[in-house]
């Protein structure tokens, strides 16, 4: 059915007749009411449901949140305040030079949003996330606050086994807490479920690159992001009945082109500034948003008798993940996989986003934008905050950007 | 090119919304247009009437649009099927109206924009006003109102003035400080308006010059429909002694709604081959 030539009533008549999309509009609000709700109160709730359960919090970019799941606990993100949060305290930890998102992060755990909060992971990504473990733990803020080094040695028995001792630490702390061991038939399941919220993430992200009017950028953020919040079966729950609906053919296809926006890994972009990138004449077919839901790109396999209980995760980690400004990658360079992508996703262009002062995206950008030059790959770039609220200039930029591909190329 | 089609045009500003239905082919003809101001309606929703109301008078319904366009603040238009940017829409309206134009001054309700085009429309190079609303047609509406005059009276007073006397150029607010206090000392309203309009011309001709702008040079948007407006830019071109000459068109208001049915029907053939 081709929406765009009916006239706009018969259109909607159509619609609601033919699919009721309010309970979609439903799940999609309850999704944006989830993702941003800085105190967290989904997990406390789950928390107080059993003396022995854990909330882990973590960082950008990649966790491995099963090891948290078997061990009776939740893993939340920690995204920053976003838009959301006034930044009093938190300026008086770092300087002006240094990006957006820790400062937010010190203001909520001062403001006692993390109180219920067991543990704390700090994922590397730059020295300003170790700088801001250093900090929770001169705060004295959980009971544990570990900075998790990613190997960036890709052979199993150097960079695995280091990994899967630093996974152990995560286990063992936890056990001081609640006591609970991992066993295999407890991972396998936390595995089984986590594969199967990715499966359900990348099908979403599917039907988008094939109709990308079907579900916006927006709402495709606001649902991956819940799952950052809730456990993750609820949250798989919530991402099949999304797809129940977006395998349908509603909303009407309009004419923007196609683009992955990259950058945004870690300090996540205000959702206006995803609002603005397809007003302006985009759709988003792919992005590096909430990276860590989608970091393994094939199912994890699950733990047999003969491996050692952390050697899948570990596996995956080094075989199947994606690629990012986090990992050193010169036996698989994140351009070529980047240019992997653009084709894959059949993309007309690509946003460089990355927040101000972000320098391990800052310093990608280069290399990056000199492979889009050598393939003739159209691109543009621009910086933003988490608290960005003008997008004028942006929306300019990106509708110029739109505009000179759909007219000129 | 084959066969003719028909496209519509709108431009949402955000004093006025205007439509303009096209038939679309090498040579594109305006089969009609129309204007209307918003006045503190829902923007959306006048719209979606004027585009039944264009569609009925010409005995059209929405499925014979080969492609709608909008631009200006059209983005959340549900009808549309595509959006340009008001900058790429100008620029085509202006190669349009004035065929060979090299430049194209955007005089809206919120904004002044100058766009170096080449001779097919596609826009070179570009500068626009800051936030302050005292470059705009927006100030302009605001004193015309506060002296007790229509919108369409302002151009023909202007050119009456004798001894133009021109308000802060800085600031909107400051501004209309200033022509409070120029009426509290008996300057008559010609020479006030005249004044007002001068500081706008002085922002353009700035624009002009940052772009390195080619003559000619077509002026659209709401603005250029003002006669004072356009005078008081010709004499600060002459009085800087600029290579410059500048058009107006009576559809210069349309320019935006034009280019978007332009570039809506090119895009329909781009699509569809």
């Amino acid at each position: 059915m081709y929406i765009c030539k009916k006239s706009l009533i018969i259109y909607f008549l159509q619609q609601n007749k033919i699919y009721d999309l309010e309970p979609l509009k439903d799940i999609l609000s309850k999704c944006e009411e989830i993702a941003f709700d800085l105190d967290f109160t989904r997990a406390k709730e789950w928390k107080s449901q059993d003396k022995k359960r854990v909330i882990v919090g973590y960082m950008p970019i990649y966790f491995p949140r099963e090891i948290v799941h078997a061990a009776n606990g939740l893993s939340v993100g920690i995204l920053g305040g976003g838009d959301k949060k006034m930044i009093i305290k938190g300026d008086a930890y770092y300087q002006s030079y240094i990006c957006h998102m820790p400062r937010s992060i010190i203001e909520l755990a001062l403001d006692g949003n993390f109180d219920e909060f067991d543990g704390f992971i700090f994922p590397s990504i730059c020295d300003v996330i170790r700088n801001l473990s250093g900090t929770f733990q001169i705060l004295g803020k959980g009971k544990f606050a570990k900075y998790l080094d990613y190997p960036q040695n890709f052979k199993s028995h150097i960079g695995g086994e280091f990994y899967e001792q630093e996974l152990q630490h995560i286990l063992d702390e936890i056990y001081k807490i609640n006591q609970i061991k991992v066993t295999p038939a407890r991972l396998n399941e936390s595995i089984r479920l986590f594969n199967k919220n990715r499966q359900l993430t990348r099908e979403i992200y599917d039907i988008r690159q094939k109709f990308p009017w079907r579900l916006t950028a927006a709402d495709v953020y606001h649902i991956v992001r819940a799952g950052y919040m809730i456990p993750v079966e609820e949250h798989n729950a919530i991402l099949e009945n999304v797809i129940h609906y977006i395998k349908e053919d509603i909303n009407q296809p309009l004419d923007k082109i196609r683009v992955v926006v990259m950058g945004a890994f870690c300090e996540q972009p205000p959702i206006g500034l995803i609002k603005t990138i397809e007003l302006a004449g985009c759709y988003v077919v792919e992005d590096d948003f909430l990276l860590g839901a989608r970091w393994i790109q094939k199912d994890i396999e699950e733990i047999k008798s003969e491996n050692k209980l952390l050697s899948t995760l570990s596996y995956a980690f080094l075989n199947n993940s994606t690629f990012s400004s986090t990992i050193y990658d010169v036996d698989n360079p994140k351009e070529g996989r980047l240019l992997e992508l653009i084709n894959r996703r059949n993309v007309d262009g690509i946003i460089f986003a990355a927040p101000s002062f972000c320098d391990p995206a800052l310093l990608d950008h280069p290399i990056l934008q000199k492979a889009c030059e050598e393939n003739d790959i159209r691109y543009v770039s621009f910086l933003y905050n988490e608290n960005t609220g003008q997008f004028k200039v942006i929306k300019e930029q990106i509708g110029t950007f739109s505009d000179s591909i759909k007219l000129w190329d | 090119m084959e066969n003719k089609i028909v496209t519509l045009g709108i431009d949402i500003g955000s004093s006025n919304i205007k439509l303009v239905l096209m038939e679309y082919s090498e040579n594109p003809i305006i089969l009609d247009k129309k204007v209307e101001k918003i006045r503190k309606r829902n923007s959306a929703e006048v719209s979606y009437q004027l585009i039944n109301d264009i569609l009925e008078k010409n005995n059209l319904k929405y499925e014979d649009l080969a492609y709608l366009a909008s631009t200006g603040e059209g983005e959340m238009l549900l009808r549309k099927k595509g959006h340009f940017y008001s900058m790429t829409t100008h620029a085509k309206g202006g190669a349009f109206l004035y065929p060979g134009s090299l430049t194209v001054v955007d005089m809206g309700s919120l904004y002044v924009r100058a766009i170096s085009i080449n001779e097919l429309g596609r826009v070179l190079n570009y500068k626009m006003t800051g936030q302050c609303a005292s470059g705009s047609g927006q100030f302009v509406e605001n004193i015309s109102r506060y002296l007790g005059l229509a919108i369409e009276e302002v151009g023909d007073i202007s050119l009456k003035a004798t001894k133009p006397e021109t308000p802060s150029g800085i600031c909107a607010v400051l501004a209309e400080t200033d022509v409070i206090n120029m009426v509290s000392r008996g300057i008559t309203t010609p020479n006030i308006i005249k004044g007002i309009h001068l500081s706008i011309a002085n922002k353009i001709i700035k624009l002009l010059t940052s772009v390195k702008a080619k003559s000619p040079v077509i002026l659209t948007g709401g603005m250029a429909m003002n006669h004072g407006m356009v005078q008081a830019v010709e004499e600060l071109i002459e009085e800087g002694k600029l290579d410059l000459k500048v058009h107006a068109h009576p559809d210069s208001i349309f320019a935006g709604a034009i280019g978007a049915a332009i570039w809506g029907g090119f895009r329909y053939y781009k699509l569809n081959n």
